[in-house]
């Protein structure tokens, strides 16, 4: 094996790769936009639902309550201050709930005035609709309000029995977050990004591992390839080196696609949800085995991807092998997704896909281990030597190299 | 110049080249002659290294296919039937340049090379446009002047006329008797025998597997009392 051969070929498949259009679309431009395109579907998806629901909740009276006394007494005692709860008038309020017209219907004793001033409860009943969000959401609104206007009540029994408020308060609560870098709800970036970045490396050397193998066959390239001097190492190697830079292309393009993301509107890494971004500090030392790790992965994969292509009687059939591939790398990446750095498996470090999720994870979490770290590594690398060896018996195997 | 000794290759059970031997001198055409599926591709490729015999050995300008395959490689230059396989989305100074490269040329003699070709086949008009955008004929000559760019001592040429009209099959003559004049060795395996009558010196005859017959032109003639090759074909590879 020749490094100068590896070389040329190396170069010359990267130039011809960049000259491939579905190899830029697939490899570069698609993970560089994937981030910040989920963000705004989901981000301003989310944001638009959550406004929906706390803003404009529509509330009518039930029939039998609405009386003018019942409205001024909501008028002025909940809804003075709770701005976003309108009061509507509605025919058949039961009627107009199930037409989504209100979100749920007060039914308040008319006898409220004398009960009050009696110091006795006034009952008042919710109806709201289970199996709809936004009703649901109403009537958790809704009640809080009225809770306020309870306490409001008691504070003013209190005050005329001249006592302090705070004698009925005789214990205070106060919740303090202490998870690392408070990102304890960021989606963002403990799930998604994690989960983006080892499969779009895991699966960014597709397009070109079809090309560089089962392409070549397909176009017949290949068999005047094989009477150049090089050794069919140095041909391998080279070919695995040009995947292998296309799925680290993939990760550079996730960073700056997310780096552009985060310049042009800082929320847009935390699908609106929590967008305390302040105070993250990574560990060095930390990123860069993770950094390790992903290159590993991006090269295992890459063998892998190699060698199906080479298997492969036909460039279809490669793409079949290929997307094969793709799913199974989801698989892992699913089941890992959705975890917190909290609940990390040591097992979870010593598989592929699985290792690199982890592993960002533990980083964007903040606590690390480093021995769960160096473990992961190790194994990276075992699973490169083996798919590389593998792929290295195929390219010798006569009868995969020759099929007509 | 070449020298197969006892070639056999085996595909599990079958046998598809069964202890093939001939040699061929320096500045000689020697035909390969034989239907389809004879083995005149796998022939073909155990020379060129890219399949190892399963026993017997071939020995190309001295050096021993087994033992030396880089070394016999950067002496072979090939031409395959069929497509003439070039990369798209490479021009064609890019396509050539990649086998110069690869057969250990350096930048400056692959320019040189190039400049010189180009002018050789007609190709100076289109050299820097990519081979995706070039007609068959263009495309052709593209392939002729890969195969040769490191001037190989030895052409191999399988089936290079199957599927080309009339005019595309001449030109494939040309350019191998061009190889020739070159004092180039030459292998060309074919299944027309007027194609071989017309450009070898000596041809064999493969058949099954087995070289049933070989010889020059004029041996072949006398030893079966035949002046018609094409019958005597027929009859050799009819008979076993
Ligand atoms: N890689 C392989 N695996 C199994 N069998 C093969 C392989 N390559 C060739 N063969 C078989 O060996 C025999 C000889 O094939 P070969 O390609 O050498 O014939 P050929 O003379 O070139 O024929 P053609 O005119 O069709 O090109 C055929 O029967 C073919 O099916
Ligand atoms: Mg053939």
């Amino acid at each position: 094996m020749k490094l100068k051969h590896v070389m040329i070929v190396l170069r010359k498949e990267v130039k011809d790769l960049l000259r491939d259009r579905r190899t830029i679309i697939s490899s570069i431009l698609l993970p560089m936009i994937l981030i910040p395109v989920i963000n705004i579907v989901m981000g301003g998806g989310i944001q638009k639902f959550e406004k929906d629901m706390n803003e404009n909740v529509m509330v009518a009276l039930s029939r039998s309550s609405n009386s003018p006394e019942v409205r001024e007494l909501v008028q002025e005692r909940i809804l003075s201050k709770n701005p976003n709860i309108v009061l509507v008038d509605a025919e058949d309020p039961v009627k107009a709930l199930e037409n989504n017209e209100i979100r749920c219907i007060l039914e308040i004793e008319n006898s409220y005035a004398e009960k009050l001033e009696d110091g006795q409860p006034i009952q008042i009943t919710l109806q709201y609709d289970e199996s709809k969000t936004k009703s649901q959401a109403a009537a958790d609104i809704v009640s809080r309000a009225i809770d306020r206007f309870s306490e409001e009540v008691v504070e003013e029994r209190i005050a005329a029995l001249g006592l302090d408020p705070d004698f009925l308060q005789p214990v205070q609560v106060e919740r303090k977050n202490l998870a690392p870098n408070d990102m304890g709800n960021n989606m963002m970036l403990q799930m998604m990004l994690p989960f983006m970045i080892s499969i779009l490396v895991a699966v960014g050397g597709i397009p070109a591992a079809t090309d560089l193998v089962a392409g070549e066959k397909e176009r017949n390239t290949f068999e005047p390839l094989l009477t150049t001097m090089p050794d069919r190492g140095s041909l391998l190697l080279g070919k695995y080196l040009a995947v292998t830079l296309f799925s680290m292309v993939s990760l550079v393009a996730i960073l700056v696609g997310l780096s552009i993301g985060y310049i042009i509107n800082p929320n847009s890494l935390t699908i609106g949800i929590d967008t305390q971004l302040q105070g993250i500090s990574l560990d060095p030392l930390a990123v860069v085995l993770a950094l390790l790790i992903t290159v590993a992965l991006g090269m295992t994969f890459s063998g892998i991807q190699i060698a199906l292509s080479t298997i492969a009687k036909s460039y279809k059939e490669a793409q079949t092998y290929l997307s094969f591939l793709m799913l199974a790398a989801m698989v892992p990446g699913y089941a890992t997704m959705f975890m917190q750095a909290s609940d990390l498996s040591p097992v979870m470090f010593v598989m592929p896909v699985m290792n690199t999720v982890a592993a960002f994870k533990m980083i964007l979490g903040g606590s690390i281990n480093y021995f769960n770290l160096v473990l992961a590594l190790v194994t990276s690398i075992i699973f490169v030597i083996l798919t590389l060896m593998f792929a290295a018996s195929l390219f010798k195997k006569e009868k995969v190299m020759f099929r007509n | 110049m070449i020298e197969a000794i006892g070639l056999v290759k085996k595909f599990g059970d079958f046998t598809a080249v069964d202890n093939v031997s001939f040699s061929v001198s320096k500045g000689e055409i020697f035909g390969l002659l034989g239907e389809n599926g004879a083995g005149k591709t796998t022939t073909l490729r155990m020379l060129a290294t890219m399949l190892k015999p399963t026993s017997g050995n071939a020995v190309l300008k001295g050096y021993d296919t087994q033992k030396e395959p880089e070394k016999v490689r950067a002496q072979i230059g090939i031409l395959f039937g069929g497509e003439t396989g070039l990369y798209d989305r490479l021009t064609v100074a890019e396509n050539i340049t990649y086998f110069g490269e690869l057969n250990g040329m350096s930048r400056s003699a692959i320019r040189e090379r190039i400049r010189q070709l180009a002018q050789a086949f007609g190709m100076t008009d289109f050299v820097d446009k990519r081979a995706s955008t070039l007609s068959k004929g263009m495309k052709q000559k593209a392939a002729f002047a890969r195969s040769i760019v490191h001037d190989p001592d030895i052409m191999l040429f399988d089936e290079p006329t199957s599927g080309l009209d009339v005019t595309a099959a001449r030109d494939v003559h040309d350019f191998i008797l061009r190889c020739k004049s070159e004092g180039k060795t030459i292998v060309f395996s074919s299944h027309s025998m007027s194609e071989v009558e017309k450009l070898c010196d000596r041809i064999g005859i493969i058949h099954k597997g087995r070289l049933v017959e070989s010889g020059t032109l004029e041996e072949l003639k006398i030893k079966h009392g035949n002046n018609d090759l094409e019958e005597l074909f027929v009859r050799l590879v009819g008979a076993k």
